[in-house]
């Protein structure tokens, strides 16, 4: 299986939010702007691709040799904060034009469920390393090309008559449906 | 009667899934059937009333600086001996909703709790709040798996309701079905609840 | 400084305390574990060896392994190649199964392989699990892919376009699937063809 293939699989036919359903909260959350879709989108792409290569390293240099294969959530999750934490500190202290742009977006990613999700599949998977790294790559895109979409179709639904009780959440959802429809169509581009 | 109200919050007022919409993700993946959505509901109930009890418990013992993580331990533990024990006895089960099991840990739901409510209260309302969360994100999760498989499957919990050979609408089964009947079922609890709104 | 010293205490001692009772529940239902998932292959293993009146699970004794303790043999076996034995009504050993591993499009693809005794054979293949995409992909469960294994042996190619032919419009899956077969069977047949 080649690199580019993981990339594509990951990036469009197995979009991570609108097909995986990884990564929803953040989806629904952040959505009504453009400008934030794309802040988040980025910053959770970066700390995907830093999470998925540290867990991988932590999967098959110490959970594997040493058979605890029962601590993989756990270790997991305790390192996604960690890294979370870490990138911001990093952040702070050397592009802090970058982190006024991702920063408060940061905290938020430690519970995006796309991210452990992503870090258990590459080990089900078994990805080499490189095969991880561009799968969180693809994941992260893929993340964030569903979020400025629907960022985009909301920002032009603002002045539009919506029945009251669909408001909001209610036709994000259908949107994101119609969403994931046109999505399925990039099945079966092998 | 306090116990009571921490019982029903999670049921209607404070709904995880309708009301606060947090913990979507296995909401949509996992809810193909009415079974399925049943088991992921259980299986966060269960996580969600032993964490909450226990984190309850140890309140007074950790350190506020370090709570965060303390919470994630505990938490793990739970969702990792649910995955074990699921994956033991009940297999196919285990199978169906498969990644979403460990993905448990970063429902919002459970560490929310565990920071908004139980990090401040006793082990009993606790234990009551986490239940009545849990079964809150149960009954959202089997009406939005009944649904699906009415509408995709032609039968609920397995027991076909349509003739054999009936059409069914097959996309609700797949992931655009998820979200658009999560959509409109939102819409409709907005509207229930504005009318009580409006008549209280 | 106290303070700091209290927040580490506690922090290990949760984690400690929680790896304590996992490792035990794990080691309850990791045996069940594998019981299931051998008995679930176990009914597979009638499909792809004809005429099979009951399966044997060849497990290598604790010299071959290297290891005397029982609970890391039992690891040990987990990480290599679980072979199936067909015994026949005569009690004549029909063939060998066993599960080979690819990843294809969208994950991982499982194939069980039957093996004849004799001519050491392909005798059918069936695919255990893939999530490869409906409609494309999935074409590897078809009897007329499948069918093109049927007949190969350890010393054959066994790869797409060489002896194996394609699935248009699904290479990946089809490659990932001969990759399965190819592997298993040269895992596998190191095993059990070195222990005679």
């Amino acid at each position: 299986m080649s690199l580019f293939t993981i990339l594509l699989s990951a990036l469009l036919v197995n979009n991570f939010v609108l097909v995986r359903f990884l990564g929803i909260c953040p989806f629904m959350g952040v959505s009504k702007q453009v400008d934030s879709a794309i802040g988040m989108g980025l910053a959770t792409t970066f700390v995907m691709v830093v999470a998925a290569a540290a867990t991988w390293l932590i999967q098959w240099f110490i959970l594997e040799p040493f058979g605890l294969p029962f601590l993989q959530n756990m270790s997991f999750i305790l390192v996604i904060a960690s890294m979370v934490q870490l990138v911001e500190m990093f952040l702070h202290k050397t592009s802090p034009g970058l982190y006024r742009a991702m920063g408060i977006f940061l905290p938020l990613i430690t519970t995006n469920c796309a991210i452990l999700g992503l870090a258990i599949m590459a080990v089900q998977n078994s990805y080499t390393f490189i095969e991880t790294v561009i799968f969180a790559l693809g994941g992260g895109l893929g993340f964030t090309l569903a979020l400025i979409l629907l960022a985009g179709i909301r920002e032009e639904l603002q002045f539009a008559d919506i029945p009251k009780p669909l408001r909001g959440a209610g036709i994000a959802f259908i949107l994101a449906g119609l969403l994931s429809l046109a999505f399925g169509g990039f099945a079966g581009l092998v | 009667m306090r116990l009571f109200k921490d019982f029903v919050r999670g049921l209607w007022a404070e709904n995880p899934t309708f009301r606060l919409l947090i913990g979507l993700c296995p909401t949509l993946a996992v809810t193909t059937s009415a079974i399925n959505g049943m088991s992921m509901g259980l299986a966060t109930a269960f996580v969600l009333l032993c964490s909450s009890a226990l984190i309850s418990l140890l309140k007074n013992v950790i350190p506020g600086k370090v709570r965060i993580p303390a919470y994630i331990i505990v938490i793990a533990t739970f969702v990792t001996i649910v995955d074990l024990v699921m994956n033991a006895y009940m297999p196919d089960l285990h199978q169906v909703l498969g990644l979403f099991i460990p993905l448990i840990v970063v429902n919002c739901i459970v560490l929310g709790r565990a920071e908004a409510f139980a990090s401040k209260n006793g082990v009993v309302s606790s234990a009551v709040d986490g239940l009545g969360m849990g079964l809150g994100f149960t009954w959202a999760l089997t009406l939005l798996g009944s649904i699906r498989e009415i509408l995709g499957a032609g039968s609920i919990f397995g027991v076909a309701l349509l003739p054999e050979g009936t059409t069914t609408l097959g996309i609700m089964a797949l992931p655009p079905g998820a979200f658009i009947t999560l959509g409109v079922l939102i819409a409709v609890m907005n509207m229930i609840a504005a009318r009580q709104k409006k008549t209280s | 400084m106290n303070e700091s010293l209290k927040m580490v205490v506690v922090l290990a001692v949760i984690a400690m305390a929680s790896a304590g009772i996992l490792s035990v529940v794990y080691g309850t239902t990791s045996v069940i574990i594998e019981e299931n998932a051998a008995r679930a292959l176990e009914s597979s293993v009638f499909e792809v060896l004809p005429n099979v009146s009951r399966v044997e699970i060849i497990r290598r004794s604790a010299d071959e392994l290297g290891v005397d303790d029982p609970k890391e043999m039992r690891e040990q076996e987990q990480r290599t190649t679980l072979i199936y034995q067909g015994i026949d009504s005569n009690e004549q050993v029909v063939g060998y199964a066993f599960v080979g591993e690819a990843n294809g499009y969208g994950g991982v693809i499982r194939i069980l392989v039957g093996v004849d005794e004799v001519t050491d054979e392909i005798l059918n293949i069936k695919v255990l699990s893939h999530t490869e995409t409906p409609g494309l992909g999935s074409r590897i469960e078809d009897e007329s892919f499948r069918s093109r294994f049927i007949g190969k042996t350890v010393e054959d190619p066994i790869a797409i376009n060489r002896d194996i032919d394609n699935i248009s419009g699904a290479t990946v899956s089809a490659t990932a699937a001969a990759d399965a077969v190819r592997q298993g069977f040269v895992n596998a047949s190191a095993v059990y063809r070195g222990g005679e």
